[in-house]
Formats: structure tokens, sequence, C-alpha cells
């Protein structure tokens, strides 16, 4: 046995006991000790960064650290054999994805005004804002000897009376049950129930003293791969009362949804999973949201989850592994089976878990919700909507028929994959121009004003790989071509390109962008432009037809549609066609949960929906291979990028 | 009803590209039509014959091409004789002792080998590495100095090496290249591209879109020329519209039904019959399929496939 003490930045450390042998990360992930390993430990992402500060470890150097990086004690957590007592220093970056993450969807007033926009054009399209929850107050006589009745049936025969619903249709909660005696007395027999339909009758969710003041809230929340999002709401009035945002716990398994499904068949991984999500990412969150609303977590009463396929499974901890394993059948598309006892999630116990349908094993909730959110289905005219994430999923359609399909885009818009990539938290850089002539790079960081660039985010790369090859820096094969002081050779001969010496910067290296992190966006963008243009060829059309463009996801409300187009990744349409509607999983969910319209909407949406398979689809490599080229193999699909590169 | 022909009529044509100097110069490529459709229209270019020397020996080699080289010590020697050979129509020289896992020759005896058979045949010639693409780099630069004005072809330059090759060759010596990749319309076109981004002319290009030997997965590379030719015709792509040469010995040479001795399988029969035929075969698709030269190796498939191409346009 070997003692390994994991010591943090802020003081604090775990210590953890081994056996000789045992892997590092493995260990970590044991004593819940958060060390970002996107690629689940193949030693191919270069992430799992550790400092040994005593004792030893045996680890190879990795292409990830250089002898200079390697002397100072730097290791590949992953890569790292125990092999006796040790001091390990966890660095903060490993950190920076549980915490401070920017809410990509709501930091600012017009990511806000995303939701009101949802809602007044669903409103348009004909869909109530009704739900079934109502706050009935009641007044009861007191008992006496001459009335014995139990403070139970005082209770449905005063709601019955209120209401005109039988009192045999009616029923209670234990919970409620539990302290309702207390409850009754000291309202003074004048209590407010929170009621929900139920059946033909009523189910009391829960019963408050007359004179307190209540509200009744609900809680939207889309679990992505990558990021948790969820927003708090008064369901009388709509209104966000809070607003969270947190890294998925489960990213320490994986970063995909592949790697994750195969942890979860490891002995007790799918606890383990379910765990990662429930306990350590969205109760916290929700705790978090409640205390600064300043209620209590027991007033939600109504929950709706958007997720992808294999996010609601592993929330469930429904067995995923057909998932991933053809035909791909996932264990259910639609469920209404959930309430938010069952899963031990924050909430009033008898609280209605509404999760998004799935239509396919990776066409999710997600997307379903975030249909209803975009107009895609409310117009005659032709629309499509790209929701860019770990997987890209695509919705091409009108009011008349809606088709999808999925393509595995990597992590790289959300910063994965990417030796210098990070999500769009402080010191990301979110937009980039490069000089022609001196090849000097200008930039804009999310954060404070002078916050020092730390990594590139989704939108960042997409500016800074159009930049590099609008001044001819690269090649359309993503090589670097022209020379100068920014552009490097390692000894491997790979190039990579400076954005911000490490003097310039708030890291311990320099931060460059990488002949193999081109390629690796560069795969990620052919895997959507693929998608795009056979799933539209597929019905005999072409991107000419497309009226709208709906672009949803994480990569944030920076991404610059022009230079998005300039590399090939969305079709080349007039610019004005492309909208960036911010989370569509959460806006989507959000209306879910206000309405019981729309959660029957999207419903039918997805009952009605076609589901693409690609990845059976004989003409998906070759169009792949074609679109893995800037901007693309056939230049002709993009004239005006070929104009402008004339210039 | 009579039946009536109606040609199948493109407004593209696939480039003319000349290699080799003098009387014996010689041009791949120029047809408007789908290969070997002379029904349809022209084909002034009939696809061509080229015959590969190796210059690590005859180590190995089948009996026929033994015999045919009996006496010859060195490469020029070879391509001296190759010349003779009735129906060729250029001379391939295989630089395999360049490879640094193998003989690792240096740059300067390979590039006096490729000399020495330039001045040994008048012949148009063209110049092969050893697959290692750092190595080939070096030789094609140098080989393309040393033979410059004599208009070879270098072959081929892949994405991994082209910005070298193509500096060199191309742009400095003005010789013609070759660009190679594996079986797939896409990465042929990129890599046209990517060449002549650089300045290389669509004209001084030659593409090896490549190949296998018949039976090894050759429907792959029967489509994949079948969708080029269809590209560079139907729709007018010119990034697809350079001639296309096949080097098949090197592929067929190398399986088992032309490798294995009599020894080991007598009931296959004689060694030089089974490599001959697997040469023929593959190198009568590819032309079916859209190669405008072949490059072969046996002195009996060399007689085979110019006779059918000069009895079939």
């Amino acid at each position: 046995m070997a003692i390994i003490t994991f010591q943090f930045k802020n003081g604090t450390h775990i210590t953890a006991e081994a056996v000789v042998g045992a892997n590092l990360l493995n260990l970590a992930r044991d004593y819940n000790v958060a060390i970002d390993a996107p690629c689940s430990g193949n030693a191919s992402c270069g992430k799992c960064r550790v400092q040994l500060m005593e004792g030893d470890l045996d680890s190879p150097r990795t292409l990830h650290i250089s002898e200079e990086e390697y002397a100072q004690g730097w290791r590949l957590a992953c890569v790292s054999k125990v092999c006796g007592d040790a001091k390990i220093l966890v660095p903060d970056i490993a950190f920076a994805y549980m915490s401070r993450m920017k809410v990509a969807d709501l930091s600012s007033g017009e990511e806000i005004a995303i939701f009101d926009q949802t809602v007044s054009d669903l409103k348009e399209a004909g869909i109530e804002f009704e739900n079934d929850l109502r706050l009935i107050p009641v007044t009861m006589s007191e008992p006496t000897l001459d009335d014995t009745m139990p403070d139970n049936e005082r209770l449905l025969w005063a709601l019955e009376a209120a209401t005109g619903v039988d009192d045999k249709k009616i029923s209670m909660n234990f919970q409620v049950l539990k302290n309702l005696s207390q409850v009754m007395r000291e309202g003074n027999y004048q209590v407010q129930c929170v009621t929900t339909t139920h059946g033909e009758g009523l189910r009391i969710l829960n019963v408050l003293p007359g004179d307190t003041e209540t509200k009744i809230c609900g809680l939207a929340i889309d679990i992505g791969t990558t990021t948790v999002t969820g927003v708090l709401v008064d369901m009388q009035t709509g209104k966000i009362l809070e607003k969270a945002s947190s890294g998925n716990g489960q990213i320490r398994f994986g970063a995909d949804v592949i790697n994750r499904i195969i942890e979860s068949n490891r002995p007790g991984g799918r606890k383990r999973l379910q765990k990662a999500i429930l306990e350590e990412t969205l109760n916290p969150m929700i705790a978090r949201m409640c205390k600064a609303a300043g209620i209590p977590v027991g007033w939600i009463y109504r929950v709706c989850i958007a997720g992808n396929t294999t996010m609601n499974h592993l929330l469930m901890g429904v067995y995923a592994d057909p998932v991933r394993t053809e035909p791909y059948i996932p264990t259910f598309f639609h469920t209404s089976a959930v309430k938010a006892g069952d899963l031990g999630l924050y909430a009033a116990p008898d609280a209605r878990v509404i999760v998004a349908p799935n239509i396919g094993s990776y066409v999710g909730g997600d997307i379903t919700a975030g249909t209803l959110a975009s107009s895609v289905w409310t117009k005659e005219t032709f629309s499509l909507f790209v929701d860019l994430g770990t997987n890209g999923e695509l919705v091409f359609g009108n009011s008349d028929f809606l088709m999808s399909c999925a393509c595995s885009a990597g992590p790289a818009f959300e910063g994965g994959d990417i030796s210098c990539g990070m999500r769009a938290t402080d010191g990301a850089i979110e937009a980039c121009t490069i000089d022609k002539e001196t090849m000097e790079p200008t930039f804009k960081i999310v954060g404070e004003p002078g916050q020092k660039p730390v990594g590139l985010c989704g939108s960042g790369i997409i500016d800074v790989i159009c930049e590099l090859f609008r001044c001819g820096i690269i090649n359309a094969k993503g090589i670097f071509v022209r020379e100068g002081k920014r552009v490097r050779h390692n000894i491997h001969g790979m190039g990579s390109y400076v954005l911000a010496y490490k003097e310039e910067a708030a890291s311990v290296k320099d931060i460059e962008i990488t002949e193999v992190d081109i390629d690796n966006f560069i795969r990620a963008k052919g895997a959507i432009f693929s998608a795009i243009n056979i799933m539209v060829s597929s019905l005999d059309f072409d991107v000419s037809m497309i009226d709208d463009i709906y672009v949803a996801g994480g990569i944030g409300s920076g991404i610059n549609m022009k230079n998005a187009v300039m590399i090939g990744m969305f079709p080349d349409v007039e610019l004005s066609k492309f909208h960036y509607i911010g989370n569509s999983s959460l806006s989507g969910a959000y209306t879910m949960l206000l309405s019981n319209q729309a959660e029957a909407k999207v419903q039918e949406l997805a009952s009605g929906m076609t589901y693409m398979e690609l990845s059976t689809n004989p003409f998906y490599m070759d169009e792949f291979v074609a679109a893995c080229f800037l901007p693309h193999t056939n230049a002709s699909l993009f004239p005006t990028v070929a104009e402008a590169m004339a210039e | 009803m009579p039946f009536k022909k109606t040609p199948q009529k493109f407004s593209a044509a696939i480039k003319a590209v000349e290699i080799g100097t003098g009387d014996k110069k010689t041009v791949l490529g120029g047809e408007g039509v789908m290969p070997l459709y002379s029904f349809d229209g022209p084909i002034e270019n009939a696809p061509k014959v080229g015959v590969e020397i190796v210059d690590t020996g005859l180590e190995g080699e089948a009996k026929g091409i033994q015999e045919f080289y009996a006496g010859c010590t060195t490469p020029a020697e070879m391509a001296a004789k190759a010349a003779t050979m009735e129906g060729a129509d250029f001379i391939a020289l295989r630089l395999e002792s360049a490879d640094p896992n193998g003989a690792n020759a240096s740059v300067e005896d390979c590039v006096a080998t490729a000399k020495a058979v330039s001045e040994a045949t008048d012949l148009p010639l063209v110049i092969m590495g050893c697959k290692n693409n750092e190595k080939d780099a070096q030789l094609f630069d140098k080989c393309s100095e040393a033979l410059a004005g004599k208009n070879i072809l270098v072959l081929a330059a892949k994405e991994e090496n082209y910005k070298g090759v193509a500096a060199a060759a191309g742009l400095a010596y003005n010789q013609k290249i070759g660009t190679e990749s594996a079986v797939d319309i896409n990465l042929a076109k990129q890599l046209n591209v990517l060449v002549t981004q650089m300045g290389v002319k669509g004209e001084n290009v030659i593409m090896n879109p490549g190949t296998a030997a018949a039976g090894y997965g050759f429907e792959y590379v029967v489509s994949t020329l079948e969708r080029i030719r269809l590209a560079a015709l139907g729709q007018d792509d010119t990034t697809l519209q350079m001639p296309v040469i096949t080097p098949v010995a090197s592929e067929t040479w190398g399986v088992k039904e032309s490798m294995a001795s009599e020894e080991d399988m007598p009931e296959w029969g004689s060694r030089d019959d089974r490599g001959v035929d697997m040469e023929v075969a593959t190198a009568v698709a590819v032309l079916a399929a859209g190669s405008n030269a072949v490059i072969l190796r046996h002195p009996q498939s060399v007689a085979t496939v110019s006779k059918l191409v000069k009895e079939l346009i």
C-alpha cells in the first residue's frame, strides 16, 4: 500500500491509499478528485496534467509534456502508475471545468431575450402557456369534540368545496401527510395547497400555512455531454428567478457519450455515472439556485430535463449499452413515469420530471426540445436547425415534415481535442483577427478587461483557423505553408502558430494552435457540413433552398457566421439567413416546463420526425473526406469564399 | 426501328501532357470521351505502356524477366534493353535502393543512376521513388536538377511531401509532376488543388489516384477512376482533368499469385504465366476504367497490353 496525497492549489488535500501499480487517473476518480480527462485516459488529449511534488511515479514522458516540464514534475495522470508514497499537485486548470463556467447562454440580456422571444414565437404559433400546477387557498373549520374528522379528511373535504373535485379523487403525498397536522394548526386552519391534476382528480404536492408567502417553482435543465445549464422559474409568472451552469461531472469518465457508456458498463459504473450527474452536478446546482432565490428546494414542483439519449439514460441509471452497439436501440424514447423522489433530485418528492423525448440513439431530447424552440416547424419555408455540441445534430424541414440526423463532431466545438482548447470561461479567446502582413494576432477575450489569454474556445478556434487560412499561413489541408516569427515546427516537423507567448498569457506554457488541432477541427466541421449536405441532397434539394439556418449550442453567441462559412462549416448562403438561438435545448425545456401544450407539442414533433442514420449511409464517408478541406474539395459549393480568397 | 448511335458528347477534355523530348516523346491524355470509347469521339493519344526497371537488380524476379535482361549489370544497360521491347512507350526507373530502411543508397548515387539511364535510352523517363516521403522529395529534387530539359515525370508527390516536390520538380526545373493519393476521389482532387495552388500548371500534372492488384479490393479502384473521369468530363472539373498513370507492376508483383514459387505451389503452374496474367488483367482493367498509361515489368505483359491498345484504338 502506498499513500498518495492529492494537493489542491487552495490548500486542501485528499489522501488516498493505493496499491503499487495502480493507475493515477483511476485512483483520482475513485477518490472523487476531479482531473479533466476528456479522452478518458488514452494519453491522447494531454489534459490530465498533474505535478509531482514529492515521492515518485512510474510515468513516461509523452508528446504533451516537454522535457523541461517533465523535469519540473509535470506528468499525465492517465499514464502514471503508483510506485510508492507521493504528493501530487492537482492544478486549477483541472478545476476550471467544474466552476466559473461562463453560462454561455445567459450571461447577457440579449441571451435572456432569446427566452422571451421563444415564448412569444410559440404563443404566436398557437401554443397556450398553461400548466396544471395550482395554488389553492383553503379555509377549514376548527375541529371540536363534536367534529372529530381527521386532518387529512378535513382538508380533502375543504378542497372539494373549493375546487368541485370529488374528494375520492384527491390524493396526497406521504411527506405532506407527515407534516399536515402542524401546518394546519400553524395556519389556524387556513392553508394553501399546491396541486396538480392527476388523471381526473388532483394530487396535493404540498400544503403550507395560509399566511406564508410562497411560490410555485419549476426547474428546466439542459444536460449536455460537456456542460449542464439550468434555470429556476416562477411557474405563475414565467419569470426566471435564477440560472446556473456547471461542467457535467461525468466528464472525468470520458469526454464523449461512447466512453461514458463504456464506463457505465464497468462494475458499479451505472451508479457512479448517475451519482456524478445527479449528486455532484445537478443537486449542487439546484441548491445554489434555490439559496440565491431564497426558496427551499421543496418548492420545485415540476422539472423538465432535456438531454441527449445517452445523458437521459445515464441520469436515470438505465442500461445504455444497446445505444452504442448495432442496431443502436435505446431503452426508451419517451417516459412519463419519473418523479423527482425516484431519482433523488432536489425538488418536491412528487414533482413530475418531464424528460424531453428521444427520437433515436443519437438524436435525443435536447434536439426535440430545441426543435420546438427553433421555429422550424411553424413555417412553410424550409429551415435548418443545427445544434453544435460534442455530437452535431441537424433538423431540416418545415411545417409539413421534419428530418433529423446526428454526426459525431467530437468535443472540438467546445474546446476539447484542441491542445490549447478550453470552454468559454475566463481567459478564453472568443474572437481573433490576424494581420496578413505582419501575421500578428488581435484577440477578444472572455472575462474582465485586461484578462490575459489562457486558451481558445469554440468560436475562437473558428476565427483563428479562418484567419490563418485567409492570410495564407495554412493551406486548405490545415498545414503550415508560410514561415514567420509566430510559426514554428517541432522535432517531428509538426507546425504550430503561437497565439500568445507564455509571458503574454495566464498559462504555464505558450498558447499555440498546432496542425493536429487544426486537423481535429477540420474533421469536426467536415462532419457537420457533410451531414448538412447529405441530408439536404437526400431530399433532392440544394442548400440554396434553405431559407433560415438556426444555430444552437454552447459554442457561444460570439460565433462569427462569416468565418464559419469561410472555413466551410456552414453552407455558403446569405449571412442574413443565419440566426444564433443560444441554448435551444434549455429554452425548449423552459417552454415545456411552463406549458402543457408545449410539452404535448414536443411529443408530437418527436413522433413525426424522420431519423436518418448517417453511419450506414454509403455516401457519408465520401462527403466527409470532401468536406475535410478548407473550405471544401468542391470549391463550387463556396463561391463567395473563392471570391474573398481571390482578393 | 433501326439502331441509331448517339455518341456521348462532353464539352470538356482531359489535358494532354507530354513527357520526354525529341522523336520519342509521348503524349498522355487529350481525349474528350470515356476511356477507350473511340466510337464516341477521337482518341488521339492511345494509352501508353511503360517498362519498369528497378535499381536493386533482378534477384527474385520471374524467370522471363531475368532471361530478358540476361547479361545486363546496371540499370542503364537494363534500360537500353527495355527500350527494345515491342510496344514500350517510356521507361520507368524505380529507385528502390534509396529506401532508408533498405539499402539506403545516397541521393548522389541515385542521381548518377538516373543520369546513366537517361543517357542509355531516348525514350521518355519516369522517375519513381522508394516510398519514403522525405527521401523521395530529395531524390525528385536532385533528379529533376540533373535531368533538366529532359521533361521527365517524377512519380509522385504525395500529400506529405508535395510542397518540396512541386517547388523543385514543377517550378524550378519545369518537369512533370505525378500526384499520388490512395484510391479516394476527394483526396486525389485535394492534392491536385494544393499542387496547382503552388503555381504548378495543371498541364504539367499527371495523377496516380492509386491502384490495387486485380482481386484485391479492385472495385474501389474502378469506382474511383470512373468517378474521376465523369467529374472531369461531365462536370468540367478542371482539378480532375489531369491524365492518369497507373504503376501496375509494383502492385501485382507483390501479391502471392505472382510471388509464390513453383516449388511451393506446383498446382498453380508457371510463375511467369501467373505474374503476366495478374499484370495484364490489372492493366487492362485500369485502362478500361480511365487510366492513360500503365507501368509494367514483364516483356510479355508489355507486348500483350500494347497489342490490345493498338487493336482497340
